[in-house]
């Protein structure tokens, strides 16, 4: 497969996400959504990495994966605390702070 | 590259300051030493900020180390000392405020300084990775900090808001490093960036990719419309750590701004349409102040009030930006001065706001704030400095802030539209900052009026309320400082 499709599959994967994020209302959801954006981005890094012949897309995918696997691990800490207190994991009914 | 002692010496404070936030976690874990923990986490910062006022002596010029990641120059240590000092002054206000609202965290203060280090990461960056790094290290150990305060029932919602819309901005900073990588041909450098982008700028991958690494950028210092998070994650935190968001991770992240903005996308050749980025910049800075300010008009509650003003304080930064991006000299050390007398002043500020509230009552909201002139003169005083120095008002340091930041855009007449409306934006937001003033000076108190007594407050109240008067009087010391010793054209 030409390098551009790989970036169009990329592409697709990161609106996938971009549009998860803004449209569904389960925290969980919205959370694997950003892991797709994560790894549109580990796609492309991938993709030029191998175009160009250069190490540093490589190297940079490896930090992503260590920066996704973070920000699950937190994130999901935070949700099971919310869920605690709310007993819900709907974007809609978290909704105590307003103004 | 060879691994010798001068990189590792240039990463000192950056290392004493993790180091001594690991050992503070690891105190917490093992020993339940608390009292130590901090002891460790305030000695830490004053021995790294000693450091850094050492390198400033010593770099003259600027030293990029670890094959262009990293540099040490005078901006990157003047914003160190800023932030290290935010966090040295967190720590002050936020061991009286846990003990007081009992939720004693030893982590918190190791997380403090994980966020310090990540915010040290942003400024010194030169490469998207470390860049990245920084971001997410100071992000992560922001959502903890939110989320720490178990007795708000909010806390944890707070922090989920600021997690998702975080981690959505982390999503856009790393496409955009992917896209920015494969349409400059492999460069992440702001070097290489700056040289390859002349080649790329027509390409709308590498268009896509700046502006994805701009709004990424944008989410972290909370411009419209990307502040969605700022007024419940502020609301939510626990007040210290409140100050911390609001001072320290704006001053990192504007500082990361001035660099990438002023290194890799500098290039006259990066159009993007006519000026790019800078004409895009310039629309968001207007409707960033514009709407912080007249958000902030109608609320009651002062922390979400003070959300909204560093909400519109970000968009004055970004007019700062924008003049950088016209080529104006000054603008970078007019920023630094801004930079330097908004985190002390919100500092100051959120320190009041912590030592008002009282264990399951926060007393956050402006009538609650009745009549404390009567009883505390010395706090409502020093609170109403500091409130008139975030809107501005000589003479202190918020002033001369904006009077250098308004002057140095002025001297491009593309911005002059901005100024003029940034100093109506001033004006305007005198109103919201003297509601807080008139009820504290001209209401009849309602309740009885307890707030707590704390050494370590005390402290933060007069050093930031001197640093900020000190600042408005004689600014000249800081300005040299912030222009890395040389002054030219002042």
């Amino acid at each position: 497969m030409p390098t551009y499709a790989y970036i169009l599959v990329s592409l697709a994967l990161f609106f996938v996400g971009t549009a998860g994020v803004l449209l569904r209302r389960n925290v969980l959801i919205v959370l694997m959504s950003v892991e797709l954006q994560f790894a549109a981005g580990t796609l492309a890094l991938l993709t030029f990495s191998r175009a160009l012949g250069d190490q540093k897309g490589h190297v940079f995918a490896f930090f992503v994966m260590a920066l996704a696997a973070a920000e699950a691990a937190v994130g999901l800490a935070i949700v099971v605390s919310v869920f605690r207190t709310r007993r819900t994991a709907s974007l809609d009914e978290v909704n105590a702070l307003k103004g | 590259m060879t691994v010798d002692t001068v990189q590792i010496a240039a990463l000192a404070p950056l290392l004493l300051i993790s180091g001594a936030g690991c050992l503070a976690l690891l105190l917490d874990t093992f020993k339940r030493a608390r009292g130590p923990a901090l002891w460790l986490a305030q000695l830490g910062c004053l021995a790294a900020f000693a450091l850094v006022a050492s390198q400033w002596m010593r770099a003259t010029s600027s030293q990029p180390i670890w094959a262009g990641m990293w540099v040490v120059d005078r901006m990157a240590l003047f914003l160190d000392g800023v932030l290290i000092g935010t966090a040295f002054l967190t720590l002050l206000v936020a061991a009286p405020f846990m003990r007081e609202h009992d939720f004693a965290h030893g982590e918190h203060h190791a997380l403090v300084l994980f966020a310090t280090a990540g915010m040290m990461t942003v400024v010194h960056a030169t490469h998207l990775l470390s860049l990245l790094i920084g971001i997410e290290t100071m992000s992560l150990a922001a959502y903890l900090l939110v989320a720490s305060w178990r007795r708000q029932p909010a806390g944890a919602e707070g922090a989920l808001k600021y997690l998702l819309l975080g981690a959505f901005a982390a999503g856009f900073l790393v496409y955009g490093t992917a896209l920015v990588y494969g349409t400059t041909g492999g460069e992440m450098s702001y070097a290489g960036i700056a040289a390859r982008a002349g080649q790329a700028a027509d390409n709308p991958l590498f268009i896509v990719g700046v502006y994805f690494l701009l709004t990424g950028m944008l989410f972290k210092i909370a411009a419209v419309p990307f502040h969605m998070w700022a007024p419940d994650a502020y609301e939510a935190a626990p007040t210290p750590v409140t100050g911390l968001m609001a001072a320290g991770i704006k001053v990192a992240a504007v500082g990361g701004l001035v660099r990438l903005l002023g290194t890799a996308f500098a290039n006259p050749g990066l159009a993007l349409g006519h000026a790019g980025w800078v004409r895009v910049l310039g629309g968001v800075a207007f409707v960033t102040m514009t709407w912080g300010n007249l958000a902030a008009l109608r609320q009651d509650n002062v922390k979400r009030m003070l959300a909204y003003s560093s909400i519109a304080h970000a968009g004055y930064l970004l007019i700062g930006l924008v003049a950088l991006g016209q080529r104006v000299d000054g603008a970078q050390p007019a920023l630094l001065v801004y930079l330097a007398a908004y985190a002390f002043t919100t500092l100051g500020v959120f320190a009041v706001v912590a030592w008002v509230g009282r264990r399951d009552d926060e007393r956050v909201l402006v009538h609650e704030w009745a009549g404390m002139a009567r009883t505390r003169p010395a706090v409502a005083l020093v609170m109403t400095v500091l409130l008139l120095s975030l809107a501005g008002v000589p003479p202190t340091g918020g002033f001369f802030g904006k009077f250098y930041v308004f002057r140095a855009a002025m001297q491009s007449p593309d911005l002059a539209w901005l100024v003029v409306a940034a100093v109506l934006n001033s004006l305007a937001s005198v109103y919201y900052y003297l509601r807080i003033v008139v009820a504290m000076y001209f209401s009849e108190s309602v309740r009885s009026w307890q707030p707590f007594r704390s050494a370590g407050i005390a402290i933060v109240l007069v050093v930031t309320v001197v640093v900020v008067l000190a600042l408005g009087l004689v600014p000249r010391p800081v300005v040299e400082l912030a222009a890395g010793g040389l002054i030219t054209g002042w």
